[in-house]
């Protein structure tokens, strides 16, 4: 492209340029030989004039008139050929003289058939000199005669081919500058979109943090500006995807391993079972154990299973007593909590919340049987539905050993458990915050928590909506 | 026979390996967690530890750069290629990944003692003495002469003695997956054993499923 305009103008400016200059030079040729031709014809009328009154002069003082002719063509002959002015005469077509003038000139093959008063101007070359011819014959009585004058213009053409050879040259030497300024104001020019090409070639090999830099406030910089924005975008797209695939490749990694476990105990059993066990009772054992395992299998797949479907499906709210909501809750949990020693104390501080009773059912479930695990013997959990900053609130408080800060930003992942080795001997699959998540979200409501190791935590649940 | 070290914080998963590794003969100890491992180790003269990776309080790689030697095997659930490296690398005896079948284990088990010469060279069982390098047996001091695959196969049963093998496992074990021919090979070196060592009582048919060495 830059190359391409670059030859293109530099082309087209040494033809117009050129061309203008032998436009010029020719039409000046034109008229400078115009004007010579008329002073030729000038020159000739006078000189044949005075020349043929001499004649008469001549004549009249009894010379006969070819000797008059002779003697005044030898003055005449003389005086002009100084002015770079050659004359001859001819008598009926017959060049006379020839050995008076040194030169060699044959007269026109036209001068013949000249009548008087009749003229020729003609340029012609002769002995490698152009000349402008002006030929004619002198008035009657001396019609046989013609008069020819030769005006030599080589001086002149030559001039002129020397102005013109130096306006050409001085036309070249301009295209050589004009050459190198072009390709400084192209490279000038193109310079941003060289960059913005390499810049989008290096963004293709994945250096997502290549921008270009504006400069000015023209048409590239507007170009530049929004090549930057779309820069930005791509970066801020291929780094939430590839967040999003890190996080769907733990997921999977922690389902393999999810799965894996118990299956692992279920074959092996079962292979003992059929290879190894002979007596009832390690029959039982194992049996047990298979069974007990296969429904922690289901109960992953039962989440897991929830957990698509909440978020698809359109949950159907209506107004619920928030204290039969919790009662219901505490039903469900106090048999748990008995057997841990824990209690459990529930507040109300407004009367009904806009939601599906089910799904926070299961959420508060959920976030108190998570307090339950942190709980020591004698432990404490308080649920509490109050109004925050003109927000309905339900937080769940444990007074249980807390959780740190690194924890608490991975909580609600799925299959997150606190103790990293992912015992089961505190129970769980590691779904629950984030079916708790997946609820909340439903709900437009928002999950916080609150913890300090050694404290206890506070799980609240702010909905956004009335 | 050997002692060996279970940690793995499976309840369900540790008591199966137990079991099974008690079955063909061996001392286990269980711990479910690296700290007891470290403590155990420390302790008792162990000669093989089959180590889970995640665990509670020390993660199995730090628990193994602390036992000083003594031969590991990794368990893990993780079928990831840098945890069988990082494993390998790291100097462990082998590398088993859940969900794994008892037989893998207790030969993986095996060829990790006999390596390592923690088990013995020689078998007794009622009188029959079989002595494995030499490739020898004895049925009351007197030498009995058996062909070799009469020997592979009695080596076998001993190895997974009181596991049930079916006709198909003995013939991949003791012939090897190219060799052509059917259950009833199998049926005719077990009579022959039978016959030869006085085992009738000590090898077991298992209906529908194939021969138990009984210990």
């Amino acid at each position: 492209m830059k190359s391409r305009t670059f030859l293109l103008t530099l082309i087209l400016f040494l033809f117009f340029f050129n061309s203008g200059i032998l436009i010029v030079s020719t039409i000046t040729l034109k008229n400078n030989l115009a004007g010579f031709k008329d002073q030729s014809l000038r020159e000739h009328y006078f000189i044949v004039s005075s020349f043929v009154k001499d004649v008469k002069a001549l004549e009249e003082r009894g010379i006969p008139h070819e000797d008059a002719v002779e003697s005044l063509y030898k003055s005449y002959d003389h005086f002009y050929s100084e002015q770079k002015v050659i004359i001859t005469i001819a008598l009926d077509g017959k060049q006379l003289f020839s050995d008076v003038n040194h030169h060699t000139f044959k007269p026109s093959e036209t001068s013949r058939l000249m009548k008087s008063n009749e003229r020729h101007v003609l340029t012609k070359k002769i002995d490698g000199k152009e000349h402008i011819i002006v030929e004619g014959a002198l008035p009657s009585p001396y019609d046989r005669y013609t008069f020819t004058y030769y005006y030599d213009i080589s001086t002149m053409l030559h001039s002129w081919q020397t102005m013109t050879m130096k306006l050409l040259i001085a036309g070249m030497c301009l295209g050589g500058l004009l050459a190198i300024c072009l390709f400084f104001v192209l490279n000038r020019i193109f310079k941003p979109l060289q960059e913005i090409s390499t810049v989008s070639r290096r963004i293709a090999q994945g250096e997502y943090n290549n921008r270009i830099t504006i400069k000015g406030k023209d048409e590239l910089a507007e170009m530049a500006a929004s090549f930057n924005h779309m820069a930005e975008e791509i970066q801020n797209k291929i780094q939430q995807i590839t967040e999003a695939s890190k996080q769907k490749q733990q997921f999977i990694d922690n389902l393999a391993h999810e799965l894996r476990t118990p299956l692992t105990s279920i074959y092996g059993y079962a292979d003992y079972i059929q290879k190894v066990v002979r007596t009832e009772e390690d029959k039982l054992f194992a049996t047990n154990l298979i069974m007990s395992e296969s429904r922690r299998l289901q109960n992953i797949a039962n989440r897991l299973l929830y957990m698509a479907t909440s978020r698809e499906n359109v949950i159907e709210r209506e107004n619920i007593q928030i204290k039969e909501l919790i009662c219901g809750v505490k039903q469900s949990l106090s048999m748990k909590a008995n057997e841990k020693g824990i209690e459990l104390i529930d507040e109300c501080k407004f009367d009904t919340l806009f939601c599906e009773a089910d799904m926070i059912h299961v959420l508060l479930v959920n976030l108190i049987d998570n307090a339950m695990k942190a709980c020591e013997k004698n432990g404490m959990i308080k649920v509490s539905a109050r109004i925050e900053n003109e927000k309905k609130v339900i937080s769940v408080q444990d007074n249980g050993k807390g959780m740190t800060a690194e924890q608490l930003n991975h909580i609600t992942e799925p299959f997150y458990r606190i103790d990293t080795s992912r015992t089961r001997s505190i129970g769980g699959a590691g779904l629950g915050l984030a079916l708790c998540k997946e609820i909340a979200e439903n709900h437009e409501a928002e999950l916080k928590f609150i913890s300090k190791e050694g404290e206890g935590t506070t799980v609240k649940i702010i909905f956004t909506t009335p | 026979m050997a002692k060996i070290l279970i940690v793995e914080d499976e309840i369900p998963i540790n008591e199966l390996i137990k079991r099974n590794l008690q079955s063909v003969g061996h001392e286990c100890i269980s711990v479910f967690d690296g700290e007891e491992a470290l403590n155990e180790i420390s302790k008792k003269n162990i000669d093989l530890i089959l180590l889970d990776i995640m665990l509670p309080k020390i993660d199995g790689y730090d628990v193994f750069q602390q036992t000083c030697g003594v031969p590991t095997i990794f368990l893990t659930a993780r079928n990831g290629l840098t945890d069988k490296v990082q494993g390998l690398k790291l100097g462990a005896d082998d590398y088993i990944v859940k969900p794994f079948e008892m037989l893998e284990l207790l030969a993986r088990v095996e060829a990790v003692l006999r390596r390592t010469k923690k088990v013995s060279d020689s078998f007794e069982l009622d009188g029959l003495h079989v002595d494995f390098p030499s490739r020898q047996v004895y049925l009351d001091g007197d030498l009995i002469e058996c062909t070799p695959k009469e020997f592979d196969l009695l080596e076998v049963m001993i190895n997974n003695r009181n596991i049930a093998l079916s006709r198909d496992k003995l013939l991949d074990l003791v012939w090897g997956y190219d060799f052509i021919g059917d259950s009833r090979t199998v049926d005719n070196h077990i009579q022959k054993l039978r016959s030869k060592f006085r085992l009738e009582d000590r090898i077991k048919t298992v209906y529908k499923l194939g021969y138990r060495l009984e210990v």
